[in-house]
């Protein structure tokens, strides 16, 4: 049964890349589910791979294409869930994908990112090995609900884990480390232990009330959002201690890589792998679809920063900044991938972080929101290094990638700050390929 | 050579936006309706200081403040605010609203402005018994309403303009756009005026087309998006009423650019409509 569905799978697989329509990496396991509901225990029942699961707001994909980079560089044969396809049906689209003719899986290790609401109906059937608890930051209200209502979840699910399922929790996310306190000898630690980068709570902080006692909690040190060196005056619950806080060098800029590095390396080393792999590993690293991903188009170079919720688009605001980035391109949509809901383009800091820019172009189905959001944002220095504040508005995403590229030279990169289903948009675009 | 049109614009008027609790009722993009209601007065020449009012503030504060503002936010949070209104905070609040200061309350906010929450679980949660409202979440197996919203704000425009009425107010303003995302469902008392009829979307509670409430000058609402930076009359509503009842005297705004707000509302209006 779960033999025909596997080569029913790959079948489908096959023919829609063949007509480009897409890698499959999720319709051939939605199909094998709804003709059997246990196709995934089924599956990986017998397995002797060891799986590790990757979960949290941002990061997901970034953190565990890191995971599998380091695994493979110490001679590991991995296999992992495609991008985005994070949901039930993509994990058994991986499945499907990756075994051989007689239903077999040859991997060492099998690593799922895994989408927030997902994460406990998977707990259900699968066994992890691993988790790793990267964050929780509002996103896609309209989806998920709140911040609380997830931490929630995943707290119940993790009551009934085995003993062997080791968790690697983000410290420096209070709602995340309290997680940890129900499985005390499995939880692991990864936090920062820099300089401050911010001195006050940026806007889009969510979780800064103590997670036991609802009390408003002091920061030692703030990274960025609600992420820090955190502590409550008054049960004095405080940020659990870290088993990493530093590498010697990332592989990508900006904070929130450090803490998906991080996280990945806390993995390795509880693995055992060995230092010196980790390290070329992570020199070697290449981003993943669209996150910090470099891409020519028509001999210019354009990067991309997807750019998914308040505290995604601070960070990618901030690492482009910090890039001297000159031409900037923000594109909005409102599809179900990206939330209905566009509210949150007013808790992100623009504010502060455009007036570097020579020009900001805008486009996506919600064009005008975004360019109104820019509006109200208009600020007496941004205006000043621009000498006016006219944004340009492209309803057309194909003409606001061409007009704009048209106007920067072969040295300059264009980057551009896409949500979910506008970024897969613009890769085809940019590569005339479809990705999911 | 002398321009007729140049006029020194000293600063005449100045307001005290009062946020009521920042830090813990602001979720869905709230944010963006201070900003709207800060920079439309600042490109008005008018003085304007935003004034947290945060957790444990104390409620003398309000006296000064001239536009109220409040969002929506979690369980936890309005757990916390709850806990923070002091039966003399209530009072001063009150008295804000009965003497006409204009003020916006979303969602969570509108909701507790009412009588009282009921829970799924049956549990009665007391609100501050400014308007004669209530809210009551059915419970599991009921949908959330969530998706976006047109409203024809009749109250409003009524209020705004005595003398015009709805059918010589242009198409495209006569609708307010947002997104609503509530469990929820408020039931308003018999003298109490909605804010709007419900176009499209599911308003108050899904029965009597209803979206919000409108009482004095103070605006409750289950429209985020957030409201005032598509739909600017009803931000320019607040400004004006504020400068009124602040000067004791009639304020005509100058009048902005709101071309690209147009643009948005009626892209939306399309997108919704097409639906």
């Amino acid at each position: 049964m779960n033999l025909f569905l596997i080569l029913f799978g790959k079948i489908f697989i096959f023919l829609s890349s063949f007509l480009n329509l897409g890698s499959g990496s999720t319709w051939p396991g939605h199909i094998a589910l709804s003709i059997n509901e246990n196709f995934l225990k089924d599956t990986l029942a017998k397995r002797k791979f060891k799986i590790i699961l990757v979960a949290g707001t941002n990061g997901k994909t970034t953190t565990s294409k890191l995971i599998k980079d380091i695994l493979e560089k110490s001679g590991k044969r991995v296999f992992k869930n495609e991008s985005g396809a994070n949901l039930i049906n993509g994990v058994a689209s991986s499945i499907i994908n990756n075994s051989d003719m007689l239903e077999k899986l040859n991997y060492d290790f099998a690593i799922f990112e895994i989408d927030e609401n997902t994460l406990p109906i998977l707990l259900q059937s699968v066994s992890a090995d691993f988790i790793i608890c990267l964050n929780l930051f509002r996103d896609q209200l309209d989806r998920y609900g709140e911040v609380n209502t997830i931490s929630e979840k995943w707290k119940k699910a993790f009551w009934k884990l085995p003993k062997k399922t080791k968790l690697i929790f983000n410290a420096d996310d209070p709602q995340i480390a309290a997680l940890g306190r129900d499985v005390k000898l499995n939880a692991y630690y990864f936090g920062l232990d820099e300089k401050p980068h911010y001195k006050n709570l940026q806007h889009a902080s969510d979780s800064i009330y103590c997670p036991l006692c609802n009390s408003r909690l002091s920061y030692e040190t703030i990274y960025f959002s609600h992420l820090g060196k955190w502590k409550c005056e008054s049960c004095e619950y405080s940020r659990p201690d870290l088993y990493i806080s530093k590498l010697g060098k990332y592989p990508l800029p900006g904070t929130y890589n450090k803490y998906n590095a991080l996280g990945a390396v806390l993995v390795a080393r509880l693995l055992k792998i060995d230092a010196k792999q980790i390290n070329i590993a992570l020199k070697e690293f290449t981003p993943a679809f669209g996150r910090q991903e470099i891409v020519e188009y028509k001999n210019k170079k354009i990067q991309i920063f997807l750019s998914k919720n308040p505290a995604s688009f601070n960070q990618s605001l901030s690492a482009i900044n910090e890039l001297k980035a000159k031409h900037l391109l923000l594109v909005l949509n409102d599809r179900i991938p990206d939330g209905r809901d566009i509210s949150w383009i007013w808790d992100v800091d623009f504010e502060d972080n455009l007036k570097n820019f020579k020009r900001i172009s805008v486009s996506g189905d919600r064009v005008y929101d975004m360019a109104l959001r820019i509006k109200y944002s208009e600020n007496g220095k941004w205006q000043m290094a621009n000498g006016k504040s006219e944004i340009k508005i492209y309803e057309n995403l194909k003409e606001a990638v061409e007009k704009v590229i048209s106007n920067i030279s072969k040295d300059e990169i264009l980057y551009v700050l896409p949500t979910y289903s506008a970024m897969l948009d613009l890769r085809k675009i940019l590569t005339g390929k479809s990705i999911l | 050579m002398k321009n007729k049109n140049y006029t020194l614009s000293p600063i005449l008027y100045s307001l005290n936006i009062g946020w009521l609790y920042p830090d813990l009722m602001s979720t869905y993009g709230d944010r963006g309706n201070i900003m709207v209601l800060s920079k439309r007065c600042e490109w008005r020449g008018i003085d304007v200081k935003i004034r947290n009012l945060n957790e444990g503030f104390d409620e003398k504060l309000l006296k000064g403040i001239d536009i109220l503002f409040m969002g929506g936010a979690q369980d936890i949070q309005q757990q916390i605010v709850s806990r923070d209104f002091s039966s003399k905070k209530i009072a001063s609040l009150k008295r804000k609203i009965e003497d006409g200061t204009p003020g916006l309350y979303v969602c969570g906010a509108y909701q507790f402005l009412g009588k009282y929450y009921k829970e799924v679980n049956g549990t009665k949660i007391k609100g501050l018994g400014i308007l004669d409202l209530f809210t009551e979440n059915p419970g599991e197996g009921n949908e959330r309403f969530i998706g976006n919203v047109i409203i024809q704000a009749n109250g409003l425009w009524q209020m705004a303009n005595s003398k015009k009425t709805i059918s010589n107010t242009p198409y495209a303003k006569r609708y307010v756009v947002g997104f609503e995302n509530h469990g929820g469902r408020t039931y308003l008392g018999k003298n109490l005026k909605p804010f709007g009829q419900v176009v499209r979307g599911f308003g108050n509670n899904d029965m009597d087309k209803t979206e919000g409430a409108i009482y004095k000058n103070s605006i409750g609402t289950y429209l985020h998006g957030p409201i005032l930076p598509k739909n600017p009359e009803i931000a320019d509503f607040l400004i004006k009423r504020a400068l009124e009842i602040k000067y004791g005297e009639k304020i005509k705004l100058e009048k902005l650019d709101d071309s690209l707000s147009q643009k948005t509302r009626k892209s939306v209006l399309q997108k919704i409509i097409s639906f």
